[in-house]
């Protein structure tokens, strides 16, 4: 693209209004590339999963952020050490401007590319960026200590912002003792210890579910849901049917889940082993010593539900898990593949049982 | 004059808006961009770093920036409040207990003077959902009608499954938006 070369190689300007057009028109350059790249990413991709076409490669963005990236520090290298009084003053806050849009055009690039990119690229990217923000926003402080410069990422900045802030809270929490607002309780089961609960699921109408607070607990959830919740759960073994939506668990600890899903997101779980059958790839966030496994659930008619759900095949994405907290290329150390030799049995489950207590 | 007046004037031109669209986790914002787009929604992975999608709409051209909200990356969340025209925070109806992290995220969010000039869409998604608290349910647990008297806002219930009230809420963000930017004309 030679639309940086404007932004490496800044020429001297002397009034604001030049740089203005300047500025307008490369906006404007870059908005137009930038829509037909879009439309042309919108050709080529098929959907939303990480399957990365061919043509795209991770090496050549990759060369191509980090000599953006070297540009933009060089430059902010040489407006910091800048000493003419007189030239500070104008010439800085442009070449920050030229700068600040040099980053949203990096953010750009890495927005663009983000959907065939390795996942910790497009993470290590992200923070590289914030960064630089972080960077430009100090020398801009550094050398227009007075001066309201109206642009790009204000971040951690002024204590007066904060003084605003505070009152807001005020009001805010006084209405809320004012309204107080009750709602109502999910259907699910709640608070129990020591028992079997079981429930079956007829039609998707009622399909959504909460586990919450319970403690060595056998859990069978049979037949097709919507959507489950899983909150607080220790030394449970929990058995589910296909799922047309979402699970999300948290704060788990010593169970065991299998569970068939379009999405699964796990957060703060504590050695725990799931078999899972997943459409897309399950996420941990502020987990380990978690495993994972390949569903191996049967019932009655499960495989016509299965099938309804969209979940008869196995598309293997139950070991390709992405921990949001770990950034490197290399394994996370929170999680890994459940050893052969250490995995149950088919589980087959009785549609005839009834739950240990009446819930 | 500033960057932002230039950015602005282009826009003007272009009619292009730029809306962004948060919400915790799980919500269906990424759902819900796709549907509006007409993609295919059967596989969805929860997002990583961001999706844009440029969609024409009306007369607009709306740049819509879907970041993700899984909690280790909400602290992006603030790379991408420049230039905001429209903010669009997605709830899960259904999330009855995370609603308290709803509320405070979506609070954080509207103390930022960045955004303190975008018009807010609250979409209650869900609604298919037999649990799912309705819109004046939800209005009252974010405590919506304490917000400050100067910003526009609204909030329609909807379905990313059915595809329900997601048109009635972006015509009236767009809508709203406009009446803002393009007053002149
Ligand atoms: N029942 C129902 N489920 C929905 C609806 N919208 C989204 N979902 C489901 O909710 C789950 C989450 O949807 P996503 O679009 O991935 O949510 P997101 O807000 O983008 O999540 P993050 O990317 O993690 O921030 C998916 O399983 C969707 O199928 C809806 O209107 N009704
Ligand atoms: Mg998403």
């Amino acid at each position: 693209m030679d639309d940086e070369e404007d932004l490496s190689n800044p020429k001297k300007i002397s009034n604001e209004d030049s740089i203005s057009q300047k500025h307008s028109a490369m906006i404007e350059r870059l908005t137009n590339l930038h829509q037909s790249r879009l439309q042309q990413q919108e050709i080529s991709r098929k959907s939303d999963s990480n399957l990365s076409p061919s043509f795209e490669s991770t090496k050549s963005f990759l060369d191509r952020f980090s000599s953006l990236k070297q540009a933009i520090e060089t430059e902010l290298d040489r407006c910091r050490n800048i000493s003419d009084r007189e030239s500070k003053s104008i010439l800085i806050k442009s070449d920050l401007e030229k700068i600040s849009l040099s980053i949203s055009n990096l953010e750009k690039l890495v927005a663009e590319n983000s959907y065939f990119l390795p996942n910790y690229e497009v993470r290590s990217s992200l923070k590289t960026i914030s960064d630089l923000k972080e960077k430009l926003e100090l020398v801009n402080s550094e050398l227009l200590p007075k001066k309201k410069f109206a642009f790009k990422s204000k971040s951690s900045k002024t204590k007066e912002q904060n003084n605003v802030v505070v009152v807001n809270e005020n009001v805010i929490k006084e209405n809320d003792v004012d309204s107080n607002v009750k709602v109502r309780d999910s259907p699910g089961f709640r608070d129990k210890e020591g028992v079997v609960l079981i429930k079956h699921f007829g039609d998707l109408e009622e399909g959504e579910f909460t586990l919450e607070n319970l403690n060595s607990c056998e859990i069978r959830l049979i037949g097709r849901l919507r959507a489950i919740f899983v909150h607080k759960l220790k030394n449970c073994r929990v058995f589910v049917g296909p799922i047309m939506g979402s699970v999300l668990i948290e704060q788990v600890e010593d169970c065991l889940f299998m569970l068939a899903s379009h999405q699964i997101r796990i957060h703060h779980a504590k050695k725990t082993d799931f078999y899972l059958r997943v459409r897309s790839r399950p996420i941990i966030e502020d987990s380990n010593g978690v495993r994972f496994a390949p569903y191996l659930l049967v019932y009655d008619g499960i495989e016509s539900d299965l099938k309804e759900c969209s979940l008869y095949e196995d598309t293997g994405n139950w070991g390709n898990v992405d921990d949001f907290r770990w950034l490197r290329a290399v394994q996370s150390p929170n999680w890994s593949i459940l050893p052969e030799g250490e995995r149950s049995g088919t589980v087959y489950i009785s549609k005839s049982e009834t739950s240990s207590e009446n819930s | 004059m500033g960057l932002l007046s230039i950015i602005r004037k282009i826009k003007k031109k272009e009619k292009e808006m730029r809306i962004l669209m948060v919400g915790l986790d799980n919500s269906g914002k990424t759902t819900i961009v796709l549907r509006i787009n007409g993609e295919d929604t059967s596989v969805i992975s929860p997002t990583l770093g961001f999706n844009i999608r440029t969609i024409n709409y009306q007369k607009y051209t709306l740049n819509i920036w879907d970041v993700g909200g899984q909690k280790t990356i909400r602290s992006y969340w603030r790379n991408y409040f420049e230039e905001t025209d429209g903010l669009v925070w997605v709830v899960d109806s259904s999330d009855i207990r995370r609603l308290d992290d709803c509320k405070m995220e979506l609070n954080n969010l509207l103390k930022e003077e960045r955004l303190s000039g975008a018009s807010l869409l609250v979409l209650a998604n869900k609604q298919d959902i037999q649990g799912a608290l309705k819109p004046a349910e939800i209005a009252k647990v974010l405590n919506l009608d304490a917000m400050d008297k100067t910003r526009h806002w609204k909030i329609v219930g909807c379905s990313a499954y059915t595809g329900e009230g997601l048109v009635d809420g972006f015509d009236w963000l767009v809508q709203d938006i406009a009446s803002r930017i393009y007053v002149l004309d």
